[in-house]
C-alpha cells in the first residue's frame, strides 16, 4: 500500500509549529514508516514541484521543523531501535536508531536493557545478549529536553549540560544513513570518507558521486551550532551532523554508547556574591582532565528569585527546599566516580576549591542519590519552563511577544568579559532578564522577558549588539540551538556574505532545487 | 528532645526480585535508596531538634552496605547513626523487625519521640511503626502531616484521614509515622557531608542486644510469604488517532461499548 499523503487541513494544523511557537503553513503531510516510504514521498513531492520540511518531535526552539509551505515529512513513526553492535576498536556498544525515536524512549531501553528485537539480525541479537551481560551503559549526548527525537538531535548537533565533559551529539554519532534530494541513498560511517582539503567528493551507495567545494570559512573555536560544520580534510559524516536537514534526510543513526560510571553525584553551591561563583568556575576549569566535572551550570539571582517566588506563590517546586534569599547566584556541578572512596575524596577536593573561592559549605547542597540528582535536574529544567509560562501570560496582552533566549558562546578567556557585557547592557536598558546555562563552556542562555512591544524590539536589538561584539571576540551566535528560521540575521553577523554564498553553493550540490527544509539556516535566494 | 528516626533502604526500582527460597526481597546487587517516606521523618526530626534542641539518632536494620545511607542521614544533620546488621536479623517479618528495633532503641536510653515513615515502598505493610510502639509500650499515631505545639510532656499533631485532617494531642514518649505532606526534605550539605565522614557509625549485632534469638529474623517471624505473583493487568491503553472529530467519535463509541458490556454483564 502506498504511503498516504494527507491534505486535510485539520490533520495538518497541529503540525504547523514547534517549540519556537512560530506557526508556518503546509499543503500536505505524511507519516512514513520506512526508508522506502520516505523515498516514495520524496519523489511525489519533487514531481509536484513542492518543498519538504522534516519533523521529529518538534521540540526545537528556532523553528527548524516549522514548514514554509509544501509538504511536511513527519518522521515520528520511524521510531524503532533497529539493531545493536559491538565496536571492537572503540570498545563500545552501538545502537542503530531510526530518526523518530525519542531520547527518553532510547534512554529507558538502554537503562532497562530491554529492546523490541523484531526484525533484528542474528548478529544484533548476539550483541544484545553480550550487552545484557555487561555492566550499565548510557548515551552521553544527554540533553535536558528528553522528548526530543534522535533525528532532531543529529540535525541540530544538540548538546546539554553534560556536553561540558562529553561533547555534543556529533561525538556520539558513528554513522548515518541518508536519503538525498535526488532519491539516492548513502550509508556513511565515521572514518570512511574524507574531504581533500576543502574539496568534496562523496560516494553514494550506487557508486555515483557528489562533488563540490566546502565553504572556506574558519569556524569559531567554541561550542558551536551555527552554519555548516566544515574544516579541511574533514570526515564527511560531520558535514551532515548539524546541517539542519538541508543536505539530506536522515533515515537511520548509529550511536555509540559509553560505560556508565559507577557513581554520579551533583552539587548545587549557592553564593552571596557572583564574583565568588565565577572564581569557583575558574577553579573547576583548572582541574586536571581526569578530575573535571561532567557539567558546570550557572544560575543568576533572577533565576533564584523566580524559583523562590514560584515556591511561595504558586506552591510549585515543592520537592526543592526553600531557597535562601541571600543567595545571589548558584553553580551546579556534576561529577562521576568509579568507587565510593574515590567519590568521597573528590567531594573533599571540590570542597577545598569551593572554600578557596569564597563559597559556603553550609549553603551547598549535595545530591548523592539518583533521586536527589533528579530533583536538581528538575530544578534546572524548571527555569526555562517558568519563563515560557511568563511569556505566555504576557502574550495575552501583546500577542507579538516571544521569548528572547540567547545561545551565544565565547572562548574561555572571554568569560568574565561576556558576563560584564551582559550585566552592563542589561542594566543600561533596564530590561528584565535571567541568565542561566552552560557556564563551563562559556555558554549562557540570557533570556529577556519583554514587558511590552517596545521592550521586545529593544531586546532583539540588544541580541544583535551582543552578536556583533561576541563574534568580534571569537565567539559564536548559536552554540546549541541552531539557526533554524529565526536566527538568519545573527548568522549574518558570524559569517560574511561570501561565506553565505558558499553555504548556498554547498547546499545546491546536494539539493539543486532547494527541496529539503527550505529556510533552515539561510534562504536559498540571497 | 531525644528523637529516634527509623529508616530503611528499599530497591530503587519497581522491578523487584524475590528470593525463591525465603520469598523475601533480594537486596544485594540491586540499586537501593532511602525509603522516600523515611526522608520526611528524618527531616521532621531535624526541624524539631532545630526548634527545641536535643539529638537525632537514626536506626536502620539492614545489610552492611546500608552504612552508605546512614552516612547520608548524618550528612543531612543526624547526630548519630546505628546499623543493626547480622545474618540472624535477616528474613524478618514486620513483628521480628519491630522486636529487633525495640530492643535496640531501649539500649539507646531515654527517648522522647520516635518518627517513622508511613510505610516502606517495598513491603507496603505500614506495620513496623505501630508494632514498634506496641513493643515499647508507648502510644502512636499514623499518617501525621503536621507537628505543632511541642512540650516536654506532649505534642499536638495533625493526622491525615480520608475525610480531611484530625488534630490530636499525644503523650510523650510517643511514636508517629509521617506522610509526605509534612515537609520538604533538605539535601545533605557539603558541610554535613564533611562532618559525617568523621562520625562513626555504630554497628550492633545480635550479641549487642538484649533479645531472644528465637524472636528475630526468619525464625522469629510468625508470618511467612507463601507465594508472590505479579497481579494481572486489567487496564489496557488504546491509542486513538485521526482528526479531532474522528477521535471524539471513536472515544464515544468505545465508552458506549463499555457501558453496554457493563449493563449486560
Amino acid at each position: 500500500m502506498p504511503v498516504q499523503i494527507l491534505s486535510d487541513p485539520q490533520i495538518i494544523q497541529p503540525y504547523l509549529s514547534d517549540e519556537s511557537k512560530v506557526t508556518g503553513q503546509a499543503q500536505s503531510i505524511s507519516f512514513p514508516e520506512s526508508e522506502a516510504e520516505i523515498r516514495e514521498v520524496l519523489l511525489t513531492v519533487r514531481q509536484a514541484h513542492q518543498t519538504l520540511t522534516m519533523q521529529g518531535a518538534r521540540t526545537g526552539i528556532t523553528g527548524g521543523a516549522v514548514p514554509t509551505g509544501g509538504h511536511i515529512l513527519n518522521l515520528s513513526k520511524l521510531n524503532r531501535i533497529t539493531g545493536m553492535g559491538w565496536d571492537a576498536e572503540r570498545k563500545c556498544f552501538l545502537l542503530s536508531v531510526q530518526p523518530g525515536v525519542q531520547l527518553n524512549q532510547l534512554k529507558k531501553a538502554i537503562a532497562e536493557k530491554s529492546f523490541d528485537t523484531t526484525g533484528w539480525s542474528a548478529q544484533a541479537q548476539s550483541a544484545l545478549r553480550r550487552f545484557q551481560q555487561s555492566g550499565a551503559w548510557f548515551l552521553p549526548a544527554d540533553i535536558t529536553e528528553t522528548t526530543a527525537s534522535i533525528g532532531g538531535m543529529v540535525s541540530t548537533n544538540a548538546s546539554g549540560a553534560k556536553s561540558y565533559r562529553y561533547g555534543s551529539m556529533r561525538r556520539h554519532v558513528l554513522g548515518l544513513r541518508l536519503l538525498l534530494a535526488n532519491g539516492k541513498s548513502l550509508s556513511l560511517n565515521r572514518g570512511e570518507q574524507f574531504a581533500q582539503g576543502r574539496q568534496l567528493s562523496l560516494r553514494l551507495d550506487d557508486g555515483s558521486q557528489i562533488t563540490g567545494q566546502l565553504p572556506a570559512y574558519q569556524m569559531p573555536q567554541v561550542k558551536n551550532a551555527s552554519g555548516y560544520y566544515v574544516h579541511e580534510n574533514m570526515d564527511l559524516l560531520d558535514l551532515f551532523i548539524g546541517s539542519e536537514g538541508t543536505l539530506g534526510i536522515v533515515t537511520e543513526v548509529t550511536l555509540a554508547l559509553a560505560p556508565q560510571p559507577g557513581f554520579t553525584w551533583g552539587m548545587m553551591a549557592f553564593f552571596t556574591r557572583e564574583q565568588n561563583a565565577m572564581a569557583y568556575v575558574h577553579a573547576l576549569r583548572a582541574l586536571p582532565q581526569a578530575e573535571q566535572p561532567s557539567a558546570i551550570e550557572f544560575f543568576d539571582q533572577a533565576c533564584l528569585a523566580l524559583i523562590r517566588s514560584e515556591q511561595e506563590q504558586l506552591h510549585a517546586h515543592q520537592n526543592i527546599p526553600a531557597l535562601n534569599p541571600a543567595a545571589q547566584s548558584a553553580i551546579y556541578t556534576e561529577f562521576t566516580a568509579e568507587s565510593l572512596p574515590e567519590r568521597d575524596e573528590a567531594i573533599n577536593q571540590v570542597a577545598d576549591l569551593l572554600n578557596a573561592a569564597g563559597g559556603d559549605e553550609q549553603a551547598t547542597w549535595l545530591a548523592l542519590s539518583r533521586q536527589d540528582l533528579e530533583k536538581l535536574v528538575a530544578f534546572r529544567h524548571a527555569i526555562p519552563e517558568s519563563i515560557n509560562r511568563i511569556i505566555a501570560e504576557r502574550k495575552r496582552q501583546y500577542p507579538n511577544l516571544t521569548k528572547l533566549g540567547s545561545d551565544m558562546a565565547v572562548p574561555d578567556d572571554k568569560l568574565d568579559w561576556v558576563m560584564k557585557l551582559y550585566e552592563d547592557t542589561l542594566n543600561q536598558t533596564g530590561l528584565e532578564a535571567l541568565k542561566f546555562g552552560h557556564i563551563g563552556d562559556n555558554h549562557l542562555h540570557v533570556n529577556i522577558l519583554p514587558r511590552n512591544e517596545a521592550e521586545y524590539t529593544q531586546g532583539k536589538q540588544l541580541f544583535e549588539q551582543w552578536a556583533r561584539e561576541i563574534v568580534a571576540a571569537g565567539g559564536t551566535i548559536s552554540a546549541e540551538h541552531g539557526i533554524g528560521k529565526l536566527k538568519h540575521a545573527l548568522l549574518a553577523e558570524l559569517y560574511d556574505a561570501h561565506a553565505l554564498i558558499e553555504m548556498r553553493t554547498l547546499k545546491r550540490c546536494f539539493d539543486p532545487q532547494g527541496l529539503l527544509n527550505p529556510g533552515n539556516m539561510f534562504s536559498l535566494e540571497a | 528532645m531525644e528523637i529516634v528516626v527509623c529508616i530503611k533502604q528499599v530497591p530503587a526500582t519497581t522491578r523487584v526480585q524475590l528470593d525463591p527460597r525465603t520469598r523475601t526481597i533480594i537486596r544485594e546487587g540491586v540499586e537501593l535508596m532511602l525509603n522516600p517516606f523515611d526522608a520526611y521523618a528524618l527531616e521532621e526530626a531535624l526541624r524539631l531538634r532545630e526548634a527545641h534542641g536535643g539529638t537525632v539518632s537514626v536506626f536502620t536494620m539492614g545489610i552492611p552496605s546500608a552504612v552508605v545511607m546512614l552516612r547520608e542521614a548524618l550528612a543531612m544533620g543526624a547526630d548519630q547513626a546505628i546499623l543493626l546488621t547480622d545474618r540472624r536479623f535477616a528474613g524478618a517479618d514486620t513483628l521480628a523487625t519491630a522486636t529487633t528495633l525495640a530492643t535496640a532503641i531501649r539500649k539507646l536510653g531515654t527517648v522522647d519521640l520516635i518518627l517513622c515513615g508511613r510505610q516502606a515502598i517495598d513491603g507496603d505493610t505500614a506495620q513496623v511503626g505501630p508494632e514498634l510502639a506496641e513493643k515499647l509500650g508507648i502510644p502512636h499515631i499514623t499518617a501525621i502531616s503536621k507537628i505543632e505545639q511541642v512540650s516536654t510532656e506532649s505534642l499536638i499533631c495533625q493526622k491525615m484521614v480520608d475525610e480531611g485532617y484530625v488534630r490530636l494531642r499525644i503523650q510523650l514518649t510517643a511514636l508517629l509515622t509521617v506522610v509526605k505532606e509534612i515537609n520538604t526534605p533538605r539535601f545533605p550539605t557539603l558541610a554535613g557531608f564533611r562532618r559525617a565522614q568523621k562520625s562513626d557509625i555504630l554497628i550492633w549485632k545480635v550479641e549487642d542486644l538484649d533479645v531472644d534469638p528465637g524472636r528475630i529474623g526468619l525464625e522469629g517471624s510468625p508470618t511467612q510469604v507463601i507465594s508472590t505473583f505479579v497481579p494481572e493487568q486489567h487496564k489496557t491503553s488504546i491509542v486513538v488517532e485521526g482528526t479531532l472529530s474522528e477521535i471524539a467519535s471513536q472515544i464515544l463509541a468505545s465508552l458506549q461499548q463499555q457501558a453496554g458490556r457493563e449493563q449486560h454483564g
